[in-house]
C-alpha cells in the first residue's frame, strides 16, 4: 500500500455550501422541560459562577459541538457534528451560524469526520478538520462559498484531535495536530474502528528520534481468533521498532503546533511531543499557550496519575521563520509532571510499567505552565481582554471532564473536570470560575447544568463569556456513549 | 450583538414537529428490526430439530430463547417513541425465516452438503442481518437522544455478537463433515 503520508495532489476538498437548518425560539422556562430524555432540563440556575457575574443558557439542541467563532459584527459559529466522541453516530457535520438579526443558517459539509476548530477571520471561516489519513486546515470564503484546501498532509487517522486555528497579533495562522496514539504506541484499547479505517496510521515525530527496542504485546482485534502482535512506537499497529532505529523527524508530524501564513505557506513547526495540543490562546502580549491532555491508565501502556497541563509554547516567541529546532514536551515518555512514565508515581493499578522508547530524548521543554487534575480533560481556552469582564490576561479553560471509569479505575478521577476555570499562567494557579452546584455532570444529580464545557470564547468585544457545552456522555468501565442534541450554548456576562 | 438570544433561546431541531418527523422516521427502521429479528427466530425455531448432535443442539436451543426475547425488546423500541409495533412485520419475517430455509436447502444441493448445515450457514447471515438492524437502532436512539433505546439495544447486539461467534463456529467446524463426507450431524 503507498506510503500514506503523502496524499493526492488532487485533493480539492469536499461538497460544502449554506442551507437552511430547523431552529426554533422558545424561552428559559421551557428549556427546564426539553423533549431531549438525554437532558430534559437546561438551568443556568443550577450554574455557579462567581458574584457579579450571570450565566444564561442561549442555544440548546446542538449534536457533538466542537468549537465557537464569532465575526466583529457578532455573529455566531459554533461547529458540530461529523463523527466525533465517540465516532458514532455520525451527525450532519456543519457549522451553525446565528447572525447578529437572529436569523439562522447552517454552512453544511459533505465530510466524514468533520469540523473540529474554528476562527473566523476577513470574511473567512478557517476550520481544522479532522477525517481520514490527514487533518486538513481549510478556508471557506462566506461571501463566495470557495472552499480551499489550505493544509492536507498533517498525519491524523487516530484518537486524538487537531487545535486551532487561530491568528496571533502577528497576523500568522497558528494550528495544532494531536497524536494518533493514545499511549504511544498504536494499541486496541483505542476505539478499534480506527485501526480498520487506518490500519498503517502512526505517530510522526518532529525531530530524528532513536529509539529504545521497547515494544508492546497487545491482541490485534481485527483477527478472527486471538492473535498476538507486538508494535513500537511511530509505526503502524502490528509493526515493531529495532533498538536504536532511528526515526526521521519530519516537519508534517503529529502531537505537534504549527505557525504559517494565513494562505497556509511557509510552515513552520514550534514544538512537538504534545499529546493533545487542541486548545490553543494567544495572550495580549503575543505568548502562545495550549492544552494539553494527560496519558490514561488504561490497556498495555496504562499511565497512571498524569496531570492535564497547559504548556507556553516558547518558540512562537521567536521571529517568524527562524525557529530551526521545535522545542520537545515530552510524548510520548515525558508526563506533564516532567517524570518518566516509568516513574513509581506513574505506575499503574494493573498490569505492566510502561518502558520508555527514546533512546537520548531531545531536551524537555517544561516545565508546564500549569497542572490540572488527571482526566480532567482541559478543552479549548482564551484570553480575557477586557477590563469589564474582569480577571484581564487569565486563562479561561474549558474542562470536558473525566472518562473515568472507562479511561482510569481511580474513584478520585470520577469527577475531575465538568466546568470552567481561570488560570494565571504566570504563577501557575487556577480556580473553578463556572461549574455546577455539585462537582461532575448535571447528569449524575439530576439537574439541569452543565454537561461537558469543551470550548469558551470571549465575544469580540470581550464583555462576555461563551462557553459550548458538548452534552451528555454515558462513560462506562468498557465504554462511551454520546448523546446528539443534548449540547447548549451558555453565556456568562458581567453585570453593570 | 445580542441576537435576542438572552431573551428568547435557540433550539436546534428539538421543537415537537422535528421531533415528531425523526421518530416517524425512526419507527420505519424499528419494522425492519422487528422483521429481520422475527426472520432469524423462525429460521432458528426451524432449524433445531434438525441437528442430532446434542451439543450444538443445546447451544441453538439456548441461542432460540434469546431469540424470542430478543424479538419481545423489538417492540419495545416502539413504546420509547410512543408508537405501537408491527403486527405485519413479525408475519412477514416468519415468513421469510421459511423461505430462508428452502434457499440453504437449494445451496446444499449445488454444493454438495449433507444435512442441516446449510441452515447454520443460513442462519449466521440472518442473525448478522437482525444484529445490524437492531446496532442502527442503537445509533437512531444516540442521535435522537434517548437514553431507553441504547438500554435495549446494548444488551442485545452484545448477546447476538456472541451467537454471531458461535454460529460461525459451528458452521466451520461441521462444514468438513457435512461437504467431504457427506454426513449430517
Amino acid at each position: 500500500m503507498a506510503n500514506k503520508q503523502e496524499v493526492s495532489p488532487s485533493n480539492r476538498g469536499f461538497s460544502i455550501g449554506k442551507g437552511p437548518i430547523k431552529t426554533s425560539r422558545t424561552t428559559a422556562d421551557a428549556l427546564r422541560n426539553l423533549s431531549v430524555p438525554a437532558r430534559p432540563q437546561v438551568d443556568a440556575s443550577d450554574v455557579v459562577v462567581p458574584d457579579g457575574y450571570t450565566v444564561e443558557a442561549v442555544m440548546a439542541g446542538f449534536s457533538f459541538p466542537t468549537d465557537i467563532a464569532f465575526a466583529d459584527d457578532g455573529t455566531i459559529f459554533v461547529s458540530e457534528g461529523g463523527s466525533s466522541w465517540p465516532t458514532r453516530p455520525y451527525m450532519p457535520a456543519r457549522v451553525v451560524i446565528v447572525k447578529p438579526n437572529g436569523e439562522t443558517e447552517a454552512i453544511t459539509m459533505n465530510i466524514q469526520a468533520g469540523p473540529r476548530g474554528i476562527t473566523w477571520r476577513d470574511g473567512m471561516l478557517y476550520m481544522c478538520i479532522k477525517g481520514g489519513y490527514h487533518m486538513q486546515v481549510a478556508r471557506y470564503n462566506l461571501e463566495t462559498g470557495e472552499l480551499k484546501i489550505l493544509i492536507d498532509k498533517l498525519p491524523s487517522g487516530g484518537w486524538h484531535e487537531p487545535g486551532g486555528p487561530l491568528f496571533g497579533p502577528d497576523g500568522l495562522m497558528y494550528f495544532g495536530n494531536g497524536s494518533v496514539s493514545q499511549q504511544g504506541v498504536i494499541l486496541p484499547a483505542g476505539f478499534t474502528v480506527d485501526m480498520a479505517k487506518h490500519p498503517l496510521a502512526h505517530d510522526v515525530p518532529g525531530q530524528d528520534v532513536t529509539l529504545t527496542g521497547n515494544n508492546v504485546w497487545s491482541r490485534d482485534p481485527r483477527m478472527p481468533y486471538p492473535f498476538l502482535t507486538e508494535t513500537g512506537p511511530f509505526k503502524p499497529f502490528g509493526t515493531p521498532a529495532q533498538k536504536g532505529e532511528v526515526i526521521k523527524g519530519a516537519l508534517f508530524c503529529n502531537s505537534a503546533v504549527w505557525r504559517s501564513k494565513p494562505d497556509g505557506t511557509d510552515i513552520e513547526l514550534l514544538a512537538w511531543g504534545i499529546r493533545n495540543p487542541f486548545g490553543m490562546a494567544i495572550n495580549e502580549e503575543g505568548e502562545l499557550y495550549v492544552s494539553d491532555n494527560d496519558f490514561e491508565e488504561k490497556g498495555e501502556r496504562a499511565i497512571a496519575n498524569d496531570p492535564d497541563r497547559i504548556w507556553h509554547i516558547k518558540n512562537a516567541r521567536q521571529p517568524y521563520g527562524t525557529v530551526k529546532t521545535p522545542d520537545w514536551y515530552g510524548f510520548p515518555d515525558i508526563c506533564g509532571d516532567g517524570l518518566p512514565v516509568n516513574h513509581p508515581s506513574h505506575l499503574p493499578a494493573k498490569g505492566k510499567a510502561a518502558e520508555l522508547f527514546l533512546q537520548d530524548p531531545p531536551p524537555w521543554a517544561g516545565p508546564a505552565a500549569f497542572l490540572e487534575q488527571p482526566h480532567s480533560c482541559m478543552c479549548r481556552m482564551d484570553f480575557s481582554k477586557s477590563d469589564f469582564f474582569g480577571h484581564r490576561g487569565e486563562l479561561f479553560v474549558a474542562e470536558w471532564g473525566t472518562m473515568a471509569p472507562l479511561n482510569s479505575p481511580r474513584p478520585e478521577d470520577l469527577d475531575h473536570g465538568f466546568r470552567v476555570i481561570r488560570v494565571d499562567v504566570k504563577n501557575g494557579t487556577g480556580v473553578p470560575f463556572m461549574h455546577n452546584k455539585k462537582m461532575g455532570p448535571a447528569s449524575a444529580w439530576g439537574t439541569g447544568g452543565i454537561e461537558r464545557p469543551v470550548s469558551c470564547k470571549f465575544s469580540p468585544d470581550g464583555r462576555s463569556l461563551y462557553v459550548l457545552d458538548f452534552g451528555h456522555a454515558r462513560l462506562t468501565k468498557g465504554g462511551m456513549f454520546a448523546f446528539a442534541h443534548t449540547g447548549v450554548l451558555w453565556k456568562i456576562s458581567k453585570n453593570a | 450583538m445580542e441576537n435576542n438570544l438572552s431573551k428568547q433561546p435557540i433550539l436546534i431541531e428539538l421543537d415537537l414537529e422535528c421531533r415528531e418527523e425523526h421518530y416517524s422516521r425512526a419507527e420505519a427502521w424499528f419494522k425492519n428490526v422487528q422483521f429481520t429479528q422475527a426472520s432469524f427466530r423462525q429460521l432458528l425455531e426451524d432449524t433445531v430439530p434438525k441437528i442430532e448432535e446434542p451439543h450444538i443442539k443445546d447451544y441453538l436451543s439456548t441461542m432460540l430463547a434469546e431469540a424470542i426475547e430478543h424479538e419481545s425488546k423489538a417492540e419495545d423500541l416502539f413504546r420509547i417513541i410512543g408508537r405501537k409495533p408491527s403486527a405485519i412485520r413479525t408475519t412477514l419475517g416468519d415468513f421469510l425465516g421459511k423461505s430462508r430455509e428452502v434457499w440453504a436447502d437449494v445451496i446444499a444441493l449445488a454444493g454438495g452438503a449433507k444435512g442441516p448445515w446449510q441452515d447454520l450457514q443460513q442462519l449466521y447471515v440472518s442473525n448478522l442481518n437482525s444484529m445490524s438492524a437492531f446496532a442502527v437502532a442503537e445509533q437512531l436512539g444516540l442521535a435522537l437522544g434517548i437514553p431507553r433505546i441504547l438500554d435495549v439495544t446494548f444488551g442485545v447486539v452484545a448477546e447476538k455478537s456472541t451467537s454471531q461467534l458461535l454460529l460461525q463456529e459451528c458452521a466451520l467446524e461441521m462444514c468438513s463433515k457435512s461437504i467431504l463426507y457427506k454426513q449430517p450431524f
